[in-house]
């Protein structure tokens, strides 16, 4: 069983490629894509920055052909790719410990754009879960997934990756809770609009903010913007009076000249009897004079401010991934074990099936020349069971430890050597006969009666 | 028993600031959570530390300066643990465990060799004098610590340098540490005015005169003064944020010359 995947991300392909791989609703595809022989289990990750398949195959070849295909036809559908833009150029492929360390690294937010940001994990589960509900998702996918969504938890609680905030909205909302204590009794007063303000002004009324007042040139633009956050729309003139009942100011207004200087402020100030007042200039070039931030009660910063504080969270993000990757290491050699004890687990069957062969032929033998009434039956059958099982006890737990560690496939190879599992002229080789003509699985294990006769 | 209670009151006050100062360095929340832990651990210990004190001493021991000094941070303590509940204060412990450990450790160096100072009459006055005075004095530190605390993260935010902390860092903001030295002043004012009166009622018991004219008197009774003029300028001019904050630091390190400072030196 081989772990494949295929995918184009943020690194690999411009946004403008990236949107015609993106897919909504998963669920259909991937049925299309498990119903086919080449791949058994597939999960299907398609974020703003990633579109990935997660394949399980047997057949490695066909799986690489199919799942380009799959990229090709059924995700890009009709939609033409943009000028100049190859698939072949933006996928990129991973086999095996490489697929599995990638899932583990995106989950864990390692592998993202904003390295450390949350919602790369509720979105690889969203994924894993719709893979699941359309029955794409077997034991091994769901293994794997399990295991990165333990591990992008260690990750988040043993590292500091996700601590400290990276956009300049999260930065201005994090130095206002510096200030205020809480911002459910706060007004904030927005002058101008844009991206850039309305993302901190998001930022902050997910804080509870209790209410918003809006000022620009045009109070249509203003009443605009006031009717989508409910909040009071006014015209630039009345900025000095709405200053007083404001306790944080988020400015960006086009302007050469400031537009705010130290005088308004003060004369504010003074209204407020010492109440602070949080301004964040986001204009360029600013809009509140630099030398507002020497009066006492004002604490303002403009873009550079933000952007440098950012800047220096990301740094830190950053040196964190180094113990973010080993806590990955860890949990992938863990996943590997499992992966390792699974492919132990037909040897296991395949020699158990043999043992068994042999016994009930020998038993079949032995009984008629014997003459054997039904309880002294019962009892040869019980012992010659239990002498198969003291037999096979050693060996097979030895292959069920080391299939964990690396000397298992050694072990697997040995075993398979020794008992002559590949030879179908082997005593009890009838056994793999009956079952490849079933089609069925060799018969579950019966347990292990070491100590009994 | 006394003694030794109050090393170990010492001991978990200074692990409780130590303990928080690591854990806002880091920055590690559950270090700063463990600090308060550790100080609430402490006012435990020092709670039984003044019951064993009451049980062992005659005549009753709070009328000398070590007891007064141990007082006076255990009420700190109790109170900056009130307030806990009202506002995200934890990382204040990085100064009260290190402050309170000093008059923890003071109080057990000293309490053994403490000579009580004589009274006639009833103890009640000497009793309500230092009671009211050492809870009057461990709000004005309190609301002082709020004060140096508030001029440190002021100056980091001003400078614009203001550190990368994770939301989860119980950091107080100037906010809460503006409240809390705003309460702090306003309780500890009557206190420390109670106190002063007590005192003075105190000394006419014993001597028949309400002025007797010593240091401790002259210092405290200024002190008192100080205080009045800051309270008028903190209720009736609203002065809040970094003025409120120096002005209650600055007061505190008056009083704490006038009560603790001339009792040394005498």
């Amino acid at each position: 069983m081989r772990i494949l995947l295929l995918g184009m991300n943020h690194r690999t392909a411009p946004l403008e490629l990236r949107e015609c791989f993106a897919v909504s609703d998963p669920a259909p595809l991937l049925g299309k894509l498990v119903a086919g022989e080449e791949i058994e289990e597939a999960v299907l990750l398609s974020t703003c920055n990633r579109v990935e398949v997660v394949a399980l195959t047997r057949r490695l070849e066909a799986a690489r052909l199919r799942l380009r295909a799959f990229f090709a036809r059924d995700l890009a559908g009709d939609a033409p790719l943009p000028p100049g833009r190859r698939l072949d150029d933006a996928l990129y492929e991973h086999l095996d410990s490489e697929a599995m360390r990638h899932v583990f690294r995106v989950t864990s937010s390692i592998d993202s754009m904003v390295v450390g940001e949350p919602q790369i994990l509720r979105q690889v589960k969203d994924a894993y879960r719709a893979a699941l509900e359309c029955e794409a998702c077997g034991v091994v996918l769901s293994r794997l997934f399990q295991c990165a969504f333990a591990a992008a938890k260690r990750v988040r609680s043993e590292t500091r990756i996700a601590e400290r905030p990276v956009s300049v909205a999260r930065v201005a909302v994090d130095l206002a809770a510096r200030i205020f204590e809480s911002f459910g009794d706060k007004t904030a007063l927005l002058v101008g609009a844009g991206e850039m303000i309305e993302a901190a002004l998001e930022a902050l009324r997910g804080e509870g903010l209790a209410a918003v007042r809006v000022a620009n040139r045009t109070e249509a633009h203003a009443g605009e913007l006031a009717h989508r956050f409910g909040a009071s729309a006014h015209g630039l003139a009345e900025l000095p009076a709405l200053l007083a009942g404001s306790d944080v100011v988020l400015s960006c207004i086009g302007g050469d000249a400031p537009l705010l200087g130290v005088e308004v402020f003060r004369e504010a100030l003074r209204e407020r009897r010492g109440r602070p007042i949080f301004v964040i200039d986001l204009g360029v070039p600013r809009n509140v004079d630099p030398a507002v931030n020497e009066l006492g009660d004002v604490y303002l910063y403009d873009l550079d401010d933000l952007a440098d504080a950012a800047a220096a969270n990301a740094d830190e993000r950053r040196r964190e991934t180094v113990r973010a990757e080993a806590i990955v290491l860890e949990e992938q050699q863990r996943f590997d074990g499992w992966m390792s004890a699974l492919q132990a687990v037909p040897t296991i069957r395949h020699l158990r099936a043999r043992a068994e062969a042999v016994r009930q032929r020998e038993l079949e033998r032995a009984i008629p020349r014997l003459g054997l009434d039904e309880g002294q039956r019962r009892g040869v059958e019980a012992l010659t069971r239990a002498i198969v099982n003291k037999l096979l006890h050693a060996p097979l737990s030895r292959l069920r430890e080391g299939a964990e560690r690396e000397e298992g496939l050694a072990h697997l190879e040995a075993a398979r050597a020794l008992f002559a599992l590949d030879d179908p002229a082997a005593p009890g080789a009838e056994a793999d006969v009956e079952h490849a003509s079933r089609g069925e699985p060799p018969p579950p294990e019966e347990p292990e009666e070491p100590g009994e006769a | 028993m006394f003694v030794e209670l109050h090393q170990v009151t010492a001991a978990l006050y200074l692990a409780a600031g130590l303990v928080a100062g690591v854990g806002l360095e880091l920055p590690a929340p559950r270090l700063v959570r463990s600090g308060v832990v550790l100080l609430a651990a402490g006012a435990l210990v020092h709670g039984l530390a003044f019951l064993a004190l009451h049980t062992a001493a005659q005549p009753p021991p709070l009328t000398d300066l070590p007891a007064a000094v141990s007082l006076a941070a255990w009420i700190a303590v109790m109170f900056f643990l009130t307030l806990l509940r009202r506002a995200r204060l934890a990382g204040l412990v990085v100064l009260l465990g290190p402050v309170a450990f000093v008059g923890a450790f003071y109080a057990a160096l000293r309490l053994p060799h403490s000579e009580r100072t004589p009274f006639v009459g009833s103890a009640s006055w000497p009793h309500a004098h230092v009671l009211l005075g050492s809870a009057g004095l461990a709000l004005f530190g309190l609301a002082g610590l709020a004060g140096l605390f508030f001029l440190l993260a002021n100056r980091s935010l001003k400078r614009k340098r203001p550190g990368a902390k994770p939301r989860g860092l119980p950091l107080p903001s100037l906010e809460a540490l503006d409240r809390v030295n705003a309460v702090a002043f306003a309780a500890g004012f009557p206190l420390l005015t109670l106190g002063l009166v007590t005192g003075f009622i105190w000394m006419q018991n014993e001597s028949g005169r309400l002025w007797t004219g010593t240091a401790h008197e002259t210092w405290t009774a200024v002190a008192w003064s100080i205080y009045a003029a800051l309270a008028a300028l903190r209720f009736a001019r609203h002065q809040r944020g970094r003025e409120a904050a120096v002005a209650s630091l600055a007061g505190f390190a008056f009083l704490l010359f006038a009560v603790v400072g001339v009792g040394l030196l005498a």
